[in-house]
């Protein structure tokens, strides 16, 4: 991109306003931020498009990009875009901050995506439900979703007519931080973690599962849990690399049908090489809802001294097929079937042998250590979360077929 | 240095006696005193931790203020040479109950010593080490043969694996020699 073309862009778009400027002027202007500041093109046309507006009193200048003005599906928008889209008010959010005017959710058939008015452009206010065309909009990143930013150089105008509109849906395992629409199945209610929650759990569909969270809120219904709902436009948060769905936004209608939910179990083959602390017996705060693991004096980070607690089993190690090694979490069920003991007997021999829950530890970690399994469950967390563990056993086809890739001469 | 977050463990490198055995090169990742140290292994690969089966054979206790165990593990091409001290009371103490002969799954990291005679030797510095059976020893010699394979069958496309090449000059041939005779002494 010459110079030349950006001066006559930047001419053009004045005249469009009624300006008369001066093109010399113009490309001196840019020169003098590329050649002699070093400022990049872009950077400098956005500069010194906003100086003359200001000079010739004109508003309303896209200062980005040539396409500013052509009409963009809202799928396709990308951080740093200067944009013209017509969309859907498809939800309005209570603003968290008096310098925002509005803030909420446009979409139109290609996608949706959330958007900010600021207070300070003095945006009229639009209304849900209805379409409208916004002219040099931005699209800014926040929290790792694409956002839609409308500043005082954004043109609002209400479309003639409300078009309808059907959202369309995502499969689970493709949603994005932003906004997305899901058909999915409510498959756990979880214990709310906050008094501002109204509810929390998983969804899941055909392709996988994904946390979702309802605040409180008026208006805002609990979901029925093994429902199957279409959920429009809820927004996608990412926190520590998972995503998660917040409801607030969104229209959720309970649907008919059911869904095959896919768990995303994973298989993994290896050799548990690590036994970490922690596994064994151990014993679970009583209280609740909380079920956290007390220490040996019966202290729960919570809920302090917990003399009525509950036994467990659990294993915490490590399966390693010498090229990755995972993190695998097994259950009280899991563990009893490889470690050939029941949390009963378990229980008996702490509270008789000298070594205490140590003696489980150091049976169970005997046991298994060391030895061939094929664990298979969901992974969560980094950690494999393991449904069911079976020993390895010897194949000799495997061997025949090692020893024809080793290729040596028959013995 | 990566963050907490994505850290992920080393994990266990399978390895035959006789290439442990030719291991000679040892380098640090980092320059950080606690960054991990390598092996790179003839076969050509980095290793800081390795996983084998095989038959203790001899255990010792050896030193006097500073106890530690030695121990020798057989597999079906050579001899490892584990020991534990004090630096691994866990481990320490397991070896110490094992009575040989027997079975023992070992997870260790490999180390290198030049002796005052200027030898090379290569010995494990054991984690955590249990009893086994002979099951668990033949599937261990399946998964060390498949994976020296691929080792091999990648060799010369890697960084490790041309890093071993400079080092060693490794003959791919001589090391899938190794695999099969290993294999031929697991019994159907």
């Amino acid at each position: 991109m010459t110079l030349s073309e950006v001066t006559e862009r930047i001419s053009r778009k004045l005249e469009a306003k009624g300006a008369q400027p001066d093109r010399q002027k113009i490309e001196s202007r840019l020169r003098r931020l590329v050649e002699e500041f070093g400022v990049n093109v872009d950077e400098a046309e956005r500069t010194v498009t906003g100086d003359l507006a200001r000079e010739y009193n004109v508003t309303g200048v896209g200062t980005g990009g040539s396409s500013s003005t052509e009409l963009r599906q809202i799928r396709d928008l990308a951080p740093n875009d200067w944009v013209t889209i017509e969309g859907k008010i498809v939800a309005l959010t209570p603003p968290v901050s008096p310098s925002i005017a509005q803030t909420g959710i446009i979409a139109d058939s290609s996608g949706a995506i959330r958007f900010v008015a600021w207070a300070r452009g003095n945006p009229p206010a639009m209304e849900y439900g209805h379409w409208y065309r916004l002219e040099s909009a931005v699209v800014d990143e926040y929290k790792g979703a694409p956002n839609l930013k409308i500043h005082s150089g954004t043109t609002i105008a209400r479309a003639e007519e409300d078009a309808p509109l059907l959202p369309s849906i995502t499969p689970i395992a493709e949603l994005k931080p932003g906004v997305g629409s899901v058909r999915a199945k409510v498959i756990q209610d979880w214990e709310v973690s906050h008094d501002r929650m109204l509810q929390t759990g998983l969804l899941g569909d055909e392709t996988g599962t994904i946390k979702f969270v309802i605040w409180k809120e008026e208006g805002k219904d609990r979901l029925e849990l093994d429902a199957v709902y279409n959920v429009y436009y809820a927004t996608v948060d990412e926190y520590n690399g998972r995503l998660s769905l917040a409801l607030n936004t969104a229209m959720y209608i309970p649907d008919e049908g059911d869904i095959e939910v896919g768990r995303n179990e994973s298989e993994t083959r290896g050799a548990l090489v690590h036994i970490g602390p922690g596994s064994g017996l151990i014993k679970r705060c009583p209280v609740e809802g909380c079920n956290r693991t007390l220490s040996r004096q019966n202290y729960c980070p919570v809920h302090e001294i917990q003399p009525e607690f509950r036994y467990d089993l659990r294993l915490k190690g490590v399966l390693d097929d010498g090229v990755h090694a995972k993190n695998v979490l097994m259950q009280r069920e899991v563990v009893e079937r490889l470690a050939g003991i029941t949390l009963e007997e378990a229980v008996g021999i702490a509270e008789t042998n000298p070594l205490g829950m140590d003696e489980i530890f150091y049976r169970i970690r005997n046991t298994v250590l060391g030895r061939y399994y094929t664990c298979s469950g969901s992974e969560f967390d980094g950690r494999l979360l393991v449904n069911s563990c079976t020993p390895i056993v010897f194949e000799p086809a495997e061997l025949a077929a090692l020893l024809n890739r080793a290729g040596g001469e028959p013995a | 240095m990566k963050p907490q977050s994505t850290f992920e463990r080393e994990p266990a490198r399978r390895v035959f006696a006789s290439e442990l055995r030719e291991t000679r090169y040892q380098f640090k990742d980092g320059e950080d005193e606690k960054s991990p140290t390598y092996v790179i292994l003839p076969t050509g690969i980095r290793s800081n931790r390795i996983f084998v089966v095989g038959t203790l054979t001899e255990k010792q206790r050896q030193g006097d203020q500073n106890i530690f165990y030695r121990g020798r593990v057989v597999d079906p091409t050579g001899t490892f040479f584990i020991m534990a001290g004090s630096y691994q009371p866990e481990a320490m103490q397991q070896l110490a109950r094992i009575e040989p002969p027997a079975f023992v799954a070992v997870v260790g990291k490999p180390n290198l010593y030049t002796t005052p005679e200027g030898n090379c030797l290569v010995s494990v510095r054991v984690e955590s080490i249990a009893v086994v059976d002979r099951e668990t020893r033949d599937l261990w010699v399946l998964d060390t043969a498949r994976e020296t394979l691929d080792r091999l069958d990648a060799f010369g496309t890697t960084d490790d694996s041309r890093k071993a090449q400079e080092e060693y000059g490794t003959q791919p041939d001589l090391y899938r020699k190794i695999v099969y005779d290993a294999l031929s002494q697991v019994q159907l």
